[in-house]
């Protein structure tokens, strides 16, 4: 009996510490990589550290003094500024163009998984061949696009020398390369809509268009709010694919906030600015995000 | 109706065209002799077909061994990945204890603090602990990954809890069980995390940046970045090592086309 109740006592005890055990490398790892770097970065952004400080306490504790520079930092504004034009245009495109060939793959087609896996592919491209594969497309009079520009009989175009048209490219080749994975995304939610619904709105005379408007968009609020918050993040960080495709030309009218604070920090070595750039950046991704919330709220209360 | 179908097709078809064409066109140029590739009247197929670009690629710097640095951290993160995020979805699907709501409130979180505002910091970290420089600061730090956490948990949810208990009754250890009840039983979600995992680590650019200095620890994409800004418009090696970075993420995608579908759809999948 005692025995039993030892061996119960030691089964309890062991179901306390063993979930730690299992967490342990991934908290670990969470705590270092993670955590920390969040806490320090904070922490910099107090203080004059630049990258040639060779320990934290050389740093000087500087207050507020690093936001109030950020503030009168004309190109860090534009950077950041150009970062959330990119947001506001490229969110509602990608998830246009995301739904529509969704929209196209739940009709009735043949060999859906041959066209499901070819729209996907480009996700599988990392974004720095990304860039490469649109620069070599585009750049230049003699690319493949100013060769078909001149087969039409037209003059070539400015492309990657003239700011506006950069700068649509890379709204362009974000969606190019990642409308397949919100696809993905969508083609789910859509599927998972009861056929049933679809009946009784047929036998009420419904058309297609109706159909659309009162049965499939509201039904993909869930879809709607993930890609919504989950493309917004994306464009935010967006960094490697710019590195390749414009390196943030022309005269910087492809300069987004990431690219900023990277030069800020390891080319400027000012790394208690480029800190406080960083807890900014933080701080309206975190915005818009909650804002993705509370609009999607607002529309459920309606 | 029939009108509706034939509509539908040609569509698709465009799309087709526009997904698939740049790719192809790159690899096409690829084997492209120099005065074809900056020819004033490109064409899109190769007029010549040549190997030169690639043996201009293997003669550049240490191609080799990107490749090979490419290789080995994507398939040593790739492991550790699936041992511990698995360990890690396991005890938050199996296990009530103390904290574990603000554990797994904590790891969903740390997904809106992405690596991008974060890397000046974990440049100093990686410094501090000898990680700076290494390659095992592109294999441990980004093998912890909350998206991976959170697609095992919700697997491991679907096993019986009765298949757990009774091996504890049989006097089973805690890592026995794991090892031999919960990683044989999880092998569709492990699949899953392990081609996402894979393709996040080969297609990855922002932890070489900030992680490895020496050209001979570069990674393949951190290679094709930086030879693309150093030598300017030189494209000939760019596209064949862009060309050749890509392949392996299409053998992995016609093989598990599958799970990245499956793995997109029950997560959101998020490196």
């Amino acid at each position: 009996m005692g025995k039993k109740v030892q061996t119960y006592r030691s089964y309890i005890l062991k179901q306390k510490i063993v979930p730690y055990l299992f967490l342990g490398p991934n908290l670990l790892i969470f705590s270092i990589f993670i955590i920390l770097p969040a806490l320090i970065g904070i922490y910099y952004s107090f203080t004059d550290m630049t990258l040639f400080t060779f320990s934290v306490s050389d740093a000087h504790f500087i207050g507020l003094d690093n936001y109030r520079a950020l503030l009168q930092d004309q190109d860090f504004i534009a950077a950041l500024w150009n970062t959330i034009k990119l947001v506001v245009v490229t969110v509602p495109i990608m998830f246009t163009t995301s739904l529509l060939v969704a929209v196209l793959l739940v009709q009735p087609l043949k060999a859906k998984g041959f066209f499901r896996a070819v729209y996907y592919w480009p996700v599988m491209i990392s974004a720095v061949v990304v860039g490469i594969i649109w620069q070599w497309i585009l750049a230049g009079n003699f690319g493949l696009f100013n060769t078909i520009v001149k087969s039409l009989g037209l003059d070539p175009i400015e492309t990657l020398i003239n700011p506006r048209f950069a700068w649509w490219s890379v709204v362009f080749a974000v969606v190019w390369s990642r409308t397949g994975y919100y696809m993905i995304v969508f083609v789910a939610a859509l599927l998972s809509i009861p056929e049933s619904l679809y009946e009784a709105a047929e036998m009420d005379g419904a058309n297609k268009l109706q159909k659309f408007r009162h049965i499939t968009y509201p039904s993909l609020r869930a879809a709607r709010l993930m890609v919504f918050i989950l493309v917004t993040m994306e464009i935010f960080k967006i960094y490697p694919l710019v590195v390749t495709l414009t390196g943030g030309g022309p005269f910087d009218s492809t300069q987004f906030t990431v690219q900023y604070i990277y030069e800020m920090a390891f080319k400027k070595y000012q790394v208690g600015l480029a800190s406080s750039m960083s807890v900014v950046m933080l701080l309206i991704v975190t915005i818009f995000t909650a804002l993705n919330f509370f609009l999607s709220k607002r529309g459920e209360n309606k | 109706m029939k009108k509706m179908t034939v509509a539908n097709y040609i569509i698709a078809g465009i799309l087709v065209f526009i997904f698939l064409m740049p790719v192809i066109y790159i690899i096409s140029s690829s084997f492209k002799p120099i005065n074809e590739l900056f020819s004033s009247t490109p064409t899109f197929f190769p007029i010549q077909w040549t190997l030169a670009n690639y043996g201009a690629a293997l003669s550049r710097g240490d191609f080799a061994q990107y490749i090979f640095n490419s290789f080995l951290v994507a398939i040593s993160s790739t492991f550790i990945a699936v041992i511990i995020n698995t360990m890690s979805g396991y005890a938050l699907a199996k296990f009530r204890f103390k904290f574990d709501n603000v554990i797994m409130l904590v790891i969903l979180s740390t997904i809106m603090l992405p690596l991008e505002v974060i890397m000046v910091p974990i440049f100093s970290v990686l410094k501090f602990f000898g990680l700076y420089n290494s390659l095992w600061a592109l294999i441990i730090p980004p093998a912890a990954t909350p998206t991976g956490i959170f697609l095992m948990r919700q697997y491991l949810l679907t096993i019986p809890d009765e298949i757990i208990q009774s091996a504890r009754i049989d006097g089973a250890s805690e890592g026995r069980i794991f090892f031999s009840i919960i990683l044989p039983n999880a092998k569709p979600a492990i699949a899953t995390l392990a081609i996402f995992s894979f393709m996040w680590r080969w297609n990855d650019y922002v932890w070489p940046l900030i992680a490895i200095s020496s050209p001979r620890k570069y990674t393949l994409q951190l290679a094709i970045a930086n030879f693309t800004g150093e030598f300017g418009t030189d494209y000939s090696s760019i596209l064949a090592m862009s060309a050749i970075s890509m392949i392996p993420m299409l053998i992995v995608f016609i093989i598990f086309q599958r799970q990245f579908v499956q793995g997109t759809v029950e997560s959101g999948m998020k490196g």
